[in-house]
Formats: structure tokens, C-alpha cells, sequence
């Protein structure tokens, strides 16, 4: 699997825009910070995807972050490397 | 049945849901392509209308099960009719664009099925026979259309029919029993059920969520309604209302309390997994206590379609 611009560990920003980046982008984690938890590579998704998108990562936020409740529950979800910034 | 309300607002859901984004926008898909014309779609429609009408039930209850039925039957046939294109790639099946963009333009009207639970029963009979009259006409299109054989059809609804959670349930007792087997399924997805003869499937990767004493995952998919379906079958009826996907990942704890009356510990951490088409997620559930001396076979019988989402654990057996 080739390398990715994020390591696992890494804490991250999602992107409020990426041009040409893959839609499929969940709203509630633009804009949001959280950490890189696992690296998938480049999917190869030919059937809902006509060309490969970069890298997947898994990416932890803290519900907290993300919705303002109190407590230590979590979110992933699977962004693709277009999307995120170092935090 | 306590909540007929309920159970014709499910269907409902359901219908409109593979209605507007699985089987309408394939139709139009094939046409707007060429891949089938208007002239195969009639004469599909000539062979369909030879299919016999399932005959109405007097009672009410009996009704909406015979609803329910032709609703999964009705998915099935979606399913079958969905066969790869041998001659075209045609990714999305949905309002979406190739890209994967949702596009407003393309989405397709919605109905709405109103009036008190008999006039919508009978609007849904309704509904579910004309879109199954659709699906027969797609399908004898396709057919003429050189696109698919009988056989491939016939094979694919065998291949489809066998699916199902009980794939998943294997995969669970086999992972409580075999910590070699669960750490393959963790660390590698779907090349780990090779080992169980279950075909791995190819919808992207698979995501295996372990749930143990510290943490509680459940799983979602807030953008459409991803699943690893090719493995798993296809999820309970709720993973595709907006209620699920909007309040879950803005408070899970409380969700999972208010949808499904499940409180978590206050010692667990929630984890909520939002599936998308490149990784999907199953819940791999505790095993429960009470079952030490079970078999392998035993152990799968417990394990439900609902506990490979994370929205209930697993009863220690009575």
C-alpha cells in the first residue's frame, strides 16, 4: 500500500470545500478536527466511483466536538486525503 | 402485531426508497443509454403481464404481512434486476451523477401514501404491484435486449436469496470461538470469510467493529444507506430513516436509548461508525454470558440482524 501525506496519530481539520474531491463527504465533519485511527490506502471502487479517489483514512472525532454533548463517545468516518489538513 | 401505523409507515419508506433511487432511475439510466429501448420495454411489459396477482386478505393484520412479503419479494427483484451491464458500465443506480454528486434535477417525485391505515394499505397493494409490473417489464427488457440470459438472472436471485444476516451470524461464532479467526476478520475485512466458504464480496472494504466490555459501536451510514449488504443481506427496515442517520452521530448515547430502549453502561465509550460505499461496517457483538459449553452452530442461532448494526447486544440464551 503506498504512503499516504497523514500517519495514524495524526490530528487533523476536514475541509470546508475540496474542489474536485469526493462528494460523498459527510457534512456534520467539515470544518471539524479530529485523528487519523487507520490508513486504507487508494480503494479501488469501480462501482460507484469512475476513477479512484486519494487515500481513505479513518478519522476519530470526539461527539463533543462534533455536536457539543458532553462525554467521550466517538464518530468515525472514512474520509479520502483531499479532504483533510494538518490540525 | 401492536403498531400497524408503524408497520405501513415502514413499508412505505421502504417502497419509496427503492422506487425512487433503485429501480426508476435504472430504467430511465438504460433508455437514456440505449442499453434497452422503449420497444424492449413493452415487450417486456407483455410478458409481465402474464404474472399473477397475489389475492387480497380480508384481515387487516393479514394484510400488511402480505404487504411485507411482497415488499422483500419486490426487493428481491430489484436486486436480481440490478445485474451488472455486460456491455456498459453503469455505476450509480441512484439520483446520483457518475461523480457520485446528489443532483436535485435528478431526483424523482416522491408519493405519499395518506388516509387512514386502510386506504393506505390499499394504496401501497397498489404501489407494490405497479412497481413490481416495472421490474418484470425491466427485466423481460433486458432480456430482449441481449443484455442479460434467464440463467444469469436465475442465478443471481439464487445467489441473492441464500444472502442474508445469517452470513453475518456465522462470522460472529466463528470470531467468538476462533481468537486467531477474529483477529484475521479485525485486521483484514472481508478476506477473513473466505475461510467460512461465504463469498467476500466486493462492495469496498469491510470495516469489523469489535465491541468488548469498554466499548459499545454501532453503525450508520448518514450520507445514503451503505451496508456491507453483499455479505450481510440487507439491513433492519430503520437504518434508512433520517431519524436514525441525523440523531445518531449527534448523540448517540441517547439514541440508542430512545430508538431502541438500549442503555449503554456509563463505564462503555459509544463508538458510531458511519459506513460509505469504500468501507462499510458490521458490528462484531460480546458474546453473552451463559453460553460456554454452546457450539459453534449453537452460537450463530443467537446472534440477530439487529446486533451486527450494534443497536441491541445479545440475551444470555434461556
Amino acid at each position: 500500500m503506498s504512503g499516504g501525506r497523514f500517519a495514524v496519530g495524526d490530528r487533523v481539520r476536514v475541509r470546508s470545500h475540496a474542489e474536485g474531491g469526493n462528494p460523498r463527504t459527510p457534512a456534520y465533519t467539515k470544518g471539524r478536527t479530529g485523528m487519523v485511527t487507520a490508513f486504507h490506502g487508494v480503494i479501488d471502487n469501480p462501482l460507484d466511483h469512475h476513477h479512484p479517489y486519494p487515500p481513505l483514512y479513518t478519522i476519530v472525532f470526539r461527539v463533543a466536538d462534533l455536536s457539543g454533548k458532553t462525554g467521550a463517545d466517538l464518530v468515525t468516518a472514512d474520509l479520502h486525503e483531499e479532504w483533510l489538513e494538518l490540525a | 402485531m401492536k403498531d400497524l401505523e408503524g408497520h405501513v409507515d415502514a413499508v412505505a419508506s421502504d417502497l419509496e426508497y427503492f422506487r425512487r433511487k433503485r429501480i426508476e432511475p435504472r430504467v430511465l439510466l438504460y433508455l437514456r443509454r440505449g442499453i434497452i429501448s422503449w420497444p424492449d420495454l413493452f415487450r417486456g411489459h407483455e410478458l409481465a403481464a402474464r404474472q399473477p396477482e397475489p389475492r387480497p386478505q380480508p384481515d387487516l393484520e393479514l394484510r400488511i404481512r402480505a404487504l411485507e412479503d411482497s415488499l422483500d419479494e419486490l426487493i428481491l427483484s430489484i436486486a436480481t434486476a440490478s445485474i451488472p451491464s455486460a456491455t456498459h458500465a453503469v455505476a450509480i443506480d441512484d439520483n446520483r451523477t457518475e461523480r457520485g454528486d446528489y443532483n436535485p434535477e435528478f431526483r424523482l417525485a416522491a408519493r405519499t401514501y395518506e388516509g387512514d391505515v386502510e386506504t393506505r394499505i390499499e394504496l401501497l397493494e397498489m404501489a407494490v404491484a405497479e412497481t413490481r409490473h416495472l421490474v418484470a417489464s425491466f427485466t423481460g427488457a433486458l432480456v430482449h435486449a441481449g443484455e442479460v440470459t434467464e440463467e444469469a438472472l436465475d442465478e443471481n436471485r439464487r445467489r441473492l436469496g441464500d444472502l442474508g444476516y445469517r452470513n453475518g451470524a456465522r462470522i460472529v461464532a466463528r470470531a467468538w470461538t476462533d481468537p486467531d479467526f477474529k483477529q484475521r476478520l479485525l485486521e483484514t475485512g472481508r478476506a477473513a470469510v473466505r475461510e467460512l466458504d461465504i463469498p467476500p464480496g466486493r462492495l469496498g472494504k469491510l470495516g469489523v467493529a469489535e465491541n468488548t466490555d469498554d466499548v459499545h459501536n454501532i453503525v450508520v451510514c448518514t450520507l445514503c444507506s451503505c451496508y456491507p449488504h453483499d455479505l450481510l443481506g440487507n439491513p433492519p427496515w430503520w437504518y434508512r430513516t433520517d431519524e436514525y442517520k441525523t440523531r445518531l452521530v449527534a448523540d448517540p448515547r441517547e439514541t440508542i436509548r430512545d430508538m431502541f430502549g438500549l442503555e449503554i453502561d456509563p463505564e462503555r465509550k459509544v463508538v458510531v461508525h458511519d459506513s460509505t460505499s469504500d468501507v462499510r461496517w458490521m458490528v462484531l457483538p460480546r458474546r453473552p454470558e451463559g453460553t460456554e459449553g454452546m457450539t459453534e452452530e449453537e452460537l450463530a442461532e443467537l446472534v440477530t440482524a439487529e446486533s451486527l448494526v450494534g443497536s441491541t447486544e445479545i440475551p444470555p440464551p434461556r
